[in-house]
């Protein structure tokens, strides 16, 4: 077992707290909807970039590659100032929702370079220019611009010229549970000398002014020799730390508090507040910063001038003991950073090492585990403490939910039961620093690659009662959490359950029960809420596709009536079959649960068959072999929606296996379920009929039988419709010539093909599913077809492309999608990754080539990143796709089923170091 | 004897004379003092017809040291 594991171990064993310190403070605080006290929820308009280095957070807090205890009581972060620019950089800035002309943007260059699941070690990198970082030219560049236009991005500026920036790298070394080794280094890429100056900041979140009662926490300088400066940092719950400061850099205190004399115009009660050292050390005012050295908010001032090419350090140390000073001199230094310091360092890193080249299979090239590894330090640096007291907010802004009189709140009126206090893996700390439901089921299915035990604890989190919905709706995101995001909960637990099992030979069948149990809670509000009929067909609004319909599908239709949603009614489908196999697994060993299972048997089967029956009114067309919406009309009419989309192919994803243990356990289960198929012959009329036994005797539940999966599939591996370059295509490139064109009422809707971002505003105009490739319904698309391929076998075989006369089997689909995926970021045969498009510096330029940004979905023609530029979130997924066709054989899928893969992946011997050094 | 404190249920401040000012549950606006017990030293408040009032959020009341 390497040290990693060994914390891994000791962490989930409660030995030792090695989850304690992590990055878990947000990119961006400012412009969420948790700050935002507006009426009319303006979240981006109403607390600014602008106002955040003088507002005090009510919620949480933000930094550059932040550091915090996992209850955001004292932070620490990186702060910045070039000498030019009119504000220190202490956060990224970009565009917000209205500014951009693709949505809100992060105006920044800064890359996850490696991270271990106990954060024992991490590494970040910031590139930040020499001249004025030029926030009005981004701001009004892009205003200019339109939704048919790119994005005006820093490179495009011209600040990096000359490679007149400088590259500041970030390490987190953990000496200890509570001793955290802190290394800064600048490297100049520019021609000629520069000045940096450093201030490696440390504060306490502010809780001592929003509640009656709380102590205020205190930073104050302790005596040291030379050489050494100490903070000693003091909060009743969180005890005593000491941060260590190695040379005589000044320390320069203030309050975290705010300016209010800058944000509401009243005159300041104190005048050491939030913004104090940035009014130090940009302007000169040493009258804003504490001369009594002691505050609630701390930073160091290097002020280090570095040769061109050169490169120099700063080393902190941040731990619950003092720095131990022997008498006499200035042992004190000496103890905390010249014998204990570097080596630790080292051997984390190291480990580090040796950690993933355990994990990364053999198979992998070295920029493949490169790439896989870069994914999951993304992962683990998208940890976020995340802090919400909805009751305490909607009171705070005079929506008191029991109050006789009250303002309507903007938004989550009727979620106030929710409290969320907890890490919690974030799509994008910058641009969506808020858990997405949907998303989180994804995050899982690849940071259990490194770390199952923090994976099981998010999916348990989503359940508790601090965060269901008392009426069993788990919520979306804090921008509406009554919306409604694909229900993918309940797949990502029994792989996560199966994968613990396979990994120590025994899954944890109460963390299995527990979860169970709030699904059904959540599976019941569905079917209670979304099923409009009661005839198991499907609503649901946007279901996390955006602008894939012709219509706003969570508003109300401009012809009346309703949509009966053929993604909708497939989530439930798929919904059912992952209840089915974790009610049979619970069912091996407690029978009340095998009832549950033909519960969940039956329900999958009302709806399959509701959504597959051919006909006038059903969502198959049988001409064109395809799934679309209906469309009911008020007047009794229906037409299905024919716009080729991710929708028509999520009915494929409901497909699961099964290896038939459960009916023989329970023999009385078999034979209900055979009365019932028998009594209703129609259910399997027109589905894949569950009773055919396949490969190994496995059964399958699929919405699609054999004749309705190859005609579905045709169409998904034609390149000119689904199949792109880099991955299955959320819009069919059909629509380019042929758009779906509808007029309503004299006004015209209509889906084009858009390869790459939206043409409209839709969900705020930031994402695009009407043609760019989206990795989580990709690795749902590889799912399934690896379950179809454990039924079918090597038997059965699909032209792919289709047209090419390439046969392939559904496994071989399944690895040329992945390996497609992949070619996404890996640099090909020309030396180019995909996923950085035209731009020259990162394709070229050693100190940019090799560092990776795991965009939010990728342009379906030429695979470029697009959208949110650090959604390692879901597309995080990256990883497990590697891993997965570097591990598994095809033989060894059909022999093993799911259970191929999920094996200790076997260790290999050499260590190779993969992250890409800041030479 | 009973004294009542009145319930703060707002919180604004006033740009035209840079001072907090509150309203409490009866209605009364209250112009807040920059002393280190705004709330005891609190002063009937009528807004000029210039008066431009931004609402702050809630959470400001401790720091003001309002009563809950």
């Amino acid at each position: 077992m390497n040290a990693e594991l060994t914390r891994l171990r000791d962490a989930r064993d409660h030995a030792a707290p090695w989850r304690k310190w992590g990055p878990y403070l947000s990119e961006r605080q400012w412009g969420t909807v948790r700050e935002d006290y507006s009426d009319g929820g303006d979240a981006w308009g109403y607390f600014t970039h602008d106002q955040a280095r003088s507002r005090a957070y009510r919620w949480g807090e933000d930094g550059l590659a932040g550091f915090s205890d996992d209850k955001q009581r004292l932070c620490f972060a990186l702060a910045l100032w070039n000498g030019q620019d009119p504000i220190l950089k202490e956060r990224l800035f970009g565009l917000t929702n209205s500014e951009g002309n693709h949505g809100e943007d992060v105006k920044e260059y800064y890359f996850y370079l490696d991270a271990t699941p106990t954060h024992s070690y991490m590494k970040y990198l910031y590139k930040y220019p020499q001249a004025a970082f030029p926030y009005a030219d981004l701001v009004q560049s892009n205003g200019r611009r339109g939704r048919g236009d790119f994005e005006y991005e820093l490179i495009d500026t011209g600040v990096f010229a000359e490679d007149r920036y400088w590259d500041v790298v970030v390490e987190y070394a953990k000496a200890g549970t509570d001793d955290v080794l802190i290394r800064i280094t600048a490297h100049n890429r520019g021609p000629e000398a520069a000045t940096l100056h450093v201030l490696p900041t440390l504060w306490f979140r502010n809780q001592w002014s929003w509640h009656a009662g709380d102590p205020r926490p205190s930073l104050e300088q302790v005596p040291t020799g030379p050489g050494l400066r100490v903070v000693r940092a003091a909060e009743p719950a969180l005890g005593e730390y000491f941060l260590a400061c190695e040379g005589d850099a000044p320390l320069l205190f203030t309050e975290n508090e705010t300016n209010t004399q800058r944000i509401f115009g009243v005159p300041n009660r104190t005048p050491y507040v939030k913004d104090g050292i940035n009014e130090c050390v940009v302007h000169g005012r040493t009258d804003a910063v504490n001369p009594a050295n002691k505050g609630t908010k701390v930073a160091a001032h290097y002020t280090l001038t570095v040769g061109p090419g050169e490169s120099r350090s700063v080393r902190l140390r941040l731990a619950n003991v003092a720095p131990v000073a022997p008498p006499g001199g200035n042992g004190a230094a000496a103890t905390a950073f010249a014998t204990g310091f570097d080596p630790v360092l080292e051997a984390r890193k190291q480990e580090a090492d040796t950690f993933y080249a355990d994990l990364t299979p053999d198979k992998l090239s070295a920029d493949e585990a490169n790439v896989m590894r870069q994914a999951l330090a993304g992962m683990l640096w998208s940890k976020q403490f995340y802090h919400y007291d909805v009751d305490k907010w909607l009171e705070e802004r005079g929506s008191d939910p029991f109050a006789a009189t009250r303002k309507a709140a903007p938004r989550n009126d009727h979620w106030h039961h929710m409290y969320n206090g907890d890490v919690i893996s974030m799509p994008d700390k910058w641009e969506y620093p808020w858990y997405a439901a949907w998303d989180l089921a994804f995050h899982v299915i690849a940071l259990t690659l490194v770390d199952p035990d923090f994976g099981k604890q998010q999916l348990k989190l989503m359940l508790k009662e601090r965060y269901l919905h008392p009426n069993g709706q788990i919520p979306a995101y804090e921008w509406n959490f009554g919306d409604v995001n694909p229900p993918v909960h309940a797949w990502s637990t029994i792989f996560t359950y199966r994968l613990e099992k396979s990994i120590t030979g025994e899954g944890d069948r109460e963390w299995l029960k527990g979860c169970f149990q709030k699904l059904l809670l959540n599976f019941t509000w569905w079917v209670n809420r979304k099923d409009r009929t009661g005839r198991n067909v499907f609503e649901g609004g946007f279901l996390g596709l955006d602008n894939i319909g012709v219509f706003d599908r969570s508003a109300p239709l401009p012809t009346g009536g309703y949509l009966e949603q053929a993604d909708g009614t497939a989530w439930m489908a798929l919904y059912c079959q992952n209840m089915l196999e974790i009610a049979a697994e619970l069912a091996v060993t407690d029978p009340d649960y095998a009832d549950m299972a033909l519960k969940f048997v039956e329900h999958y089967l009302w709806i399959a068959s509701s959504m597959a029956h051919c006909g006038q009114t059903g969502m198959w067309d049988d001409e064109d072999g395809f799934f679309y919406d209906v469309l009911r009309l008020p007047n009794g009419e229906s037409r299905r929606l024919k716009v080729r989309s991710m929708v028509g192919l999520l009915p494929l994803c409901a497909a699961t296996a099964y290896d038939g243990r459960l009916l023989e356990k329970y023999p009385e289960i078999a034979e209900r379920l055979r009365w019932f198929l028998a009594s209703r012959p129609e259910l399997c009329a027109a589905i894949h009929d569950p009773r055919l036994p396949g490969q190994n005797n496995r059964l399958l539940g699929s919405i699609l039988d054999e004749a309705k999966l190859r005609r579905v599939l045709s169409k998904m591996l034609d390149e000119a419709e689904f199949l792109g370059p880099y991955g299955i295509r959320s819009l069919s490139r059909f629509h380019a010539d042929h758009p779906y064109v509808l007029n309503v009422g004299g006004r015209e809707y209509r889906v084009d093909y858009l390869p790459a971002e939206s043409d409209s505003g839709m969900f705020g105009g930031n994402s695009n599913w009407r043609g760019p490739v989206w990795m989580p319904v990709n690795a749902l698309i590889i799912r399934a077809l690896l379950q179809y391929y454990t039924y079918y076998g090597d038997a059965f075989t699909v032209e792919c492309p289709t047209g090419s006369g390439h046969q392939m089997t559904l496994y071989q689909v399944a690895e040329e999608i992945a390996r497609r995926l992949a070619a996404t970021f890996v640099r090909g045969a020309d030396g180019r990754r995909p996923v950085y498009g035209g731009t020259a510096k990162f394709q070229d330029d050693p100190h940019w080539r090799d560092l990776l940004q795991f965009y939010e979905y990728f342009h379906g023609d030429n695979g470029a990143g697009l959208g949110a530029n650090h959604q390692t979130g879901w597309t995080g997924v990256i990883a497990r796709t590697l891993h997965l066709f570097a591990t598994v054989r095809p033989e060894g899928v059909l022999a093993g089923g799911k259970q191929a893969y999920l094996q200790t992946p076997k260790p290999r011997t050499e260590v190779a170091t993969l992250v890409p050094e800041a030479r | 004897m009973l004294t009542l404190t009145p319930k703060v249920v707002a919180i604004y401040v006033d740009r035209l004379t840079q001072q907090w000012v509150v309203r409490d549950e009866a209605g009364h606006l209250w112009a807040l003092p920059n002393t280190e017990t705004p709330w005891d030293d609190r002063q009937p408040f009528t807004p000029a017809d210039e008066a431009d009032l931004d609402p702050v959020p809630g959470h400001y009341k401790y720091l003001l040291g309002l009563p809950t």
